[in-house]
């Protein structure tokens, strides 16, 4: 077995010691990986947790205390997007706007969770689940309904926009109380 | 050097001499991404290589001014995808320079753990597909390769934890971070990189002394201090040759000046050296992470309000250039700005870019198995190259 | 009413034949699991829950159901034979392996002699698949295979003579008769060596982790095999674990007492099987712990030590018969 490189080339017999030694080493290695438990998670049988904060399916929510949609159309989740997969008309109203088509392509979407953080309302937010796999991609064009059936259908995760933006720039006390503690607790924030 | 011989394709002499091109082409196991080589070779030995790239090219520096300071930082991270976090933090630090934020000491520390933990799983994806190139993906190779992923996993799951993304994370943004700690955090980083260093235990009784690795290691690749100087590599290949240039070090960006750390510096320049000089940071970067976690600062995370719209930064006209120390080597982001809310121009310093230049100086005179091992212990990311 | 000759001697064949295919399936699955939990991960397991059973079978099924893809510009008779040639020798390997006393194909009075000549043939099927293809990955692994393959075949017989010598005979089953006192690996240094070189000149021979180069995935993805699909990938896969599968048997029959083990005498193969899936395992065990050397480097080894020390070793198991024989009767 040649040696290049400035190390010096061992003797034979010391070679085959340490050849035997490395050999024994690293079987050894494996070996003892045989009785170790299996690191598999054998979805879809088993899901494992996901955290808090897991970035999944994007949904439209409705509002907490009056059931209404949150979306109020402001197109600000539409200018951030940076693919650009949303898109938003607005529908004006007397006491609040709505939205009046609501398109996000997600087969295009990043993930990125800009959308979310940057809505006023925490209307659109993201599930703990990415389980949408469809055969066709014209299924992953998701319209109003769709999202919002998509909000109830799977568990959300902790981030909105208001708590994202509380966490990265701490309010004031008042404020603070109002939209409970920003930093990781999930709580509720009120309208 | 290498001379271009796209016109011929195969050379008939007799004497021994009979010339084939071969193209370890960009579908390939080992290229390690989108990457094609035109190998001459002389039965097994190589004779030239002529190295193409642009397969993964995406336009990132166009993508810099068509969106604004807010938005690139999470498109930022798809350069060098696998050590996502650096690049993210190349990109904002060269903002922050240009229009002076401020960033608070306790995002500082926070982006330095993000990038040490970030290095840990970059090294430990670097051992696998290196180990997988050259023991084969059904042999001893895949055995390092998913114990290297099982542990890369438990880093991720921290990075899920954190940011709610595994891969590709847009956790800094422009004077800060965009996310703080989640509860309890740090308790599982600790114990994740405790595990980890039990772990390169094994992983180093399993390659360190066997000599079959270091058959295939030692006196291959060899990059002289010179030509590593000339060429303008940077990252593990110049320190495996004997230059300890480190950014953390050279230029403390990020509050690094706070941690103590060792830089490893290797002189024989092969493969086993590159080797060596990872394995040694990966044991620093856990050390970093530790003394990060044990002096984190309360206070801010960010020094900008929480984003809210799109054009929310602008940066006076002016241009900067920040690099960072990336798992690769040294990456750069180069910005002029014109006072809006875009870029004018953006540029980035890839660092597998630079390191690959050096391909075609050391491969000629190896045989085709030594090229692979090469192309391991360069450890190229195409995201980085082609951008 | 008894059968003539030449049919039953064709019912027993075709009986081993298809017993053998099965157990070669099924040695895909051990291999599989067995590297799988060295790897902290799990292996086959939907297909025929929860161990996946009926993954080799399903595994046969997709073979056989692919698309048949020929290169236009292979070389035809060439690339559509090269299967077979692999195949045929490697199948007929298992013709001389007793199983049991008076349970085999046909105890030739040379079995070793024909089996280490007949599993050297595969080396044409290779080299006639890797020049088919029309490939410089394949001809380039087609190159590399002849010559590692011939290198190993040469301490491959040298470390298979030892326990010939040591029995007196070629045939089979004398083999084992001799070693009913004590296995040919217990012997003090001679069998031992012996053994370590057959398992390093099989692992050579079958083109297995740390030898592999031939068909090293990351550099000639899949090496002479890689125009093939379908059903003639599927036997030239039948073909290298049917021959690791005989040498492995070799090994047993050789060195570990082939069918000689405690208990009634019917036992006898299944200790055989035993004993053979255990070299296999060992085997395999080497496969998933370590990285290829270089091509260059296994030469090495093969000329520059592994046949000068089995020359040796076989010199002085002569010498030893010998001063055994002079002292004995």
């Amino acid at each position: 077995m040649a040696h290049n490189g400035d190390r010096p080339a061992p003797g034979f017999w010391r070679e085959t010691g340490q050849l035997v030694r490395a050999v024994v080493r690293a079987m050894s290695v494996t070996f003892r990986n045989l009785f170790r438990k299996p690191v598999t998670v054998q979805y879809p049988d088993v899901q494992r947790p996901y955290p808090d904060r897991f970035r999944g399916i994007l949904a439209l929510a409705y509002e907490k205390d009056t059931g209404e949609e949150a979306c109020i159309g402001c197109r600000l989740c539409e200018y951030i997007c940076p693919p650009q997969v949303i898109k938003v008309e607005m529908l004006k109203s007397e006491k609040r706007n709505y939205a009046k088509t609501f398109t996000l392509e997600l087969y295009s979407c990043e993930f990125c969770e800009l959308c979310v953080q940057v809505c006023p309302t925490d209307a659109i937010i993201m599930m703990k689940s990415f389980d949408l796999a469809t055969a066709d991609r014209r299924d992953l064009l998701l319209d109003k309904d769709r999202l919002h059936a998509i909000g109830l259908t799977f568990e959300p995760s902790w981030a909105t926009g208001n708590r994202l933006r509380d966490m990265q720039a701490p309010p004031k006390p008042a404020r603070a109380a109002a939209h409970g503690d920003a930093r990781g607790e999930a709580k509720e924030p009120a309208e | 050097m290498a001379a271009t011989q796209a016109k011929q394709v195969v050379e008939v002499g007799y004497g021994g001499n009979e010339r084939l091109m071969m193209n370890m082409g960009p579908q390939h196991p080992s290229s390690h991404g989108v990457f094609r080589m035109i190998l001459t070779l002389e039965g097994e030995t190589v004779v030239a290589v002529d190295a193409v790239i642009g397969y993964l090219h995406r336009c990132h520096e166009k993508l810099g001014e068509t969106l604004t300071y807010v938005q690139y930082p999470s498109i930022a991270s798809k350069t060098d995808y696998v050590a996502a976090m650096t690049s993210e933090l190349a990109y904002v630090s060269a903002v922050e320079k240009i229009a002076k934020f401020e960033v608070p000491r306790r995002a500082q520390y926070l982006r330095v753990i993000a990038a040490e933990l970030q290095r840990i799983a970059s090294h430990c994806l670097w051992l696998g597909t290196w180990c997988l190139d050259m023991g084969g993906a059904l042999g001893g190779g895949a055995t390092v390769f998913l114990y290297c992923i099982r542990e890369r996993e438990m880093v991720l799951d921290r990075f899920e934890e954190l940011t709610g993304a595994r891969l590709l994370y847009g956790f800094h943004q422009i004077g800060g971070t965009r996310y703080d700690l989640p509860p309890g955090w740090d308790t599982k980083v600790r114990e994740t990189v405790d595990f980890i260093e039990a772990r390169l235990d094994e992983y180093e009784a399993m390659l360190e002394e066997n000599t079959f690795f270091r058959v295939r290691t030692q006196g291959v690749g060899v990059i002289s201090r010179e030509l590593a100087q000339a060429v303008g590599v940077s990252g593990p290949l110049i320190r495996g040759s004997g230059v300890g240039y480190d950014v953390r070090r050279a230029e403390p960006y990020s509050s690094y000046g706070d941690f103590d750390f060792v830089v490893p510096v290797e002189t024989a320049g092969d493969c086993y050296a590159r080797y060596r000089v990872r394995m040694v940071e990966f044991r620093q970067s856990i050390r970093i992470v530790r003394q990060a976690l044990d002096g984190l600062p309360e206070g801010p995370i960010s020094s900008r309000p929480g984003v809210k719209s799109v054009g929310q930064v602008r940066v006076p006209k002016g241009e900067g250039y920040a690099r960072v120390e990336g798992a690769r080597g040294e990456v750069g982001c180069y910005i002029v700005s014109d006072g809006g809310p875009k870029a004018y121009r953006m540029k980035w310093r890839g660092a597998s870019f630079s390191n690959l230049a050096v391909l075609p100086h050391i491969v000629p005179g190896h045989k085709v198995a030594d090229v692979v091992a090469i192309m391991g212990s360069v450890d190229p990311v195409f995201g980085e190259v082609d951008r | 009413m008894t059968l003539p000759p030449a049919l039953s001697h064709a019912i027993v064949a075709f009986i081993v034949l298809n017993a053998l295919l099965v157990l070669v399936a099924y040695v895909t699955l051990l291999e599989r699991k067995f590297a799988a939990r060295m790897q902290s991960r799990i292996g086959p397991y939907y297909v025929g829950r929860p161990h996946g059973w009926l993954q080799p079978i399903a595994d046969a099924l997709k073979l056989m159901m692919k698309e048949d893809i020929v290169p236009t510009a292979s070389d035809r008779w060439v690339y559509n034979l090269a299967p077979l040639v692999f195949l045929v020798p490697c199948l007929l390997i298992f013709a001389t392996i007793p199983f049991a006393p008076e349970l085999g194909v046909a105890d030739l009075n040379i079995g070793v002699l024909f089996f280490l000549a007949v599993s050297s043939l595969e080396i044409v099927g290779l080299f006639m698949g890797g020049w088919g293809s029309n490939n410089k990955y394949a001809l380039l692994s087609a190159m590399r295979a002849v010559n590692q393959i011939i290198s190993y075949d040469l301490p491959f017989i040298f470390a298979a003579l030892v326990p010939v010598l040591l029995a007196g005979s070629m045939q089979m089953s004398a083999i084992v008769t001799a070693q009913q006192g004590l296995w040919f690996v217990a012997y003090p240094v001679i069998g031992q060596l012996a053994f370590v070189a057959f398992l390093v000149a099989t692992l050579a021979a079958e083109n297995r982790v740390p030898f592999d180069i031939l068909e090293a995935e990351s550099e000639l993805v899949a090496g002479f095999r890689v125009e093939y699909s379908g059903m003639k990938f599927a036997l030239i896969q039948l073909g290298e674990y049917a021959h690791m599968l005989g040498t492995s048997f070799l090994g047993a029959l050789l060195f570990l007492g082939g069918w000689l083990g405690p208990g009634p005498a019917w036992l006898g193969p299944l200790w055989f099987l035993a004993k053979a899936l255990l070299i296999f395992l060992v085997v395999t065990w080497v496969r998933w712990s370590f990285v290829r050397i270089r091509v260059d480097q296994i030469l090495g080894i093969s000329w520059k030590l592994l046949l000068p020390a089995t020359l040796l070793l076989l010199m002085a198991t002569g010498f030893v018969v010998a001063l055994r024989g002079a002292g004995g009767a």
